[in-house]
């Protein structure tokens, strides 16, 4: 698991939303909002902004990092 | 599963079916230009199972149209790297068939098996890690 937490998963079920619906609406695969959710994939800088963008959120509530890990 | 997965996988299955059977029978021995004939009759058969099977994939895929997405150009390079190095090392191995006293065929055979191994470890590591977030 990467040590970058991160609360897609929670933002995208309070909006009802499914995986697939929310990689088109940020133009990734549902396969890659998977492995975001879990923590498999770290998304790029620019694909972070959007993420928080598309939320409405700032950076660093919806990415953190997670000492835990480490 | 994804457009992108479904077709790397029927690629992976199409070419080690195709060219297992070609060496296997070239390994056998194939009596004069049969070897051609039979890479031919392959090469055709490889082309005609992926345009079927991929027409059949994008047919029942609704994501055919979608263009690669961050992740998966990353998992694309990382496939691509491994797989650059096997045919350096098959043409190696094929020059050093030189030296054993192999014929011309033997050679290029070899650098044949370097050149599809490639292709095939590409599309297995895509594959691979492609799956891994499910």
């Amino acid at each position: 698991m990467l040590p970058i937490a991160n609360s897609v998963r929670a933002l995208r079920e309070a909006r009802g939303m499914t995986q697939s619906e929310l990689g088109v609406a940020i133009a990734m695969t549902r396969q890659t909002i998977a492995a975001i959710e879990q923590r498999r994939y770290s998304p790029s800088l620019e694909s972070a902004f959007r993420l928080a963008r598309f939320f409405g959120v700032g950076l660093e509530p919806l990415f953190v990092w997670d000492d835990s890990e480490r | 599963m994804s457009f992108r997965y479904k077709s790397a996988l029927l690629t992976l299955i199409s070419l080690v079916a195709a060219y297992a059977y070609y060496f296997v029978r070239v390994a056998a021995g194939v009596p004069g230009s049969g070897a051609v004939v039979l890479l031919a009759g392959v090469v055709i058969a490889t082309v005609v199972i992926q345009i079927v099977g991929l027409g059949v994939i994008a047919a029942t895929s609704a994501d055919r149209y979608a263009p690669m997405d961050e992740r998966e150009r990353s998992i694309d390079r990382r496939a691509t790297v491994v797989g650059y190095y096997l045919p350096i090392v098959g043409a190696l191995g094929a020059a050093a068939t030189l030296h054993l006293g192999t014929s011309k065929a033997d050679m290029a055979n070899a650098i044949l098996l370097a050149i599809v191994v490639a292709e095939c470890v590409r599309q297995a590591v895509f594959v691979t890690l492609h799956h891994q977030a499910g």
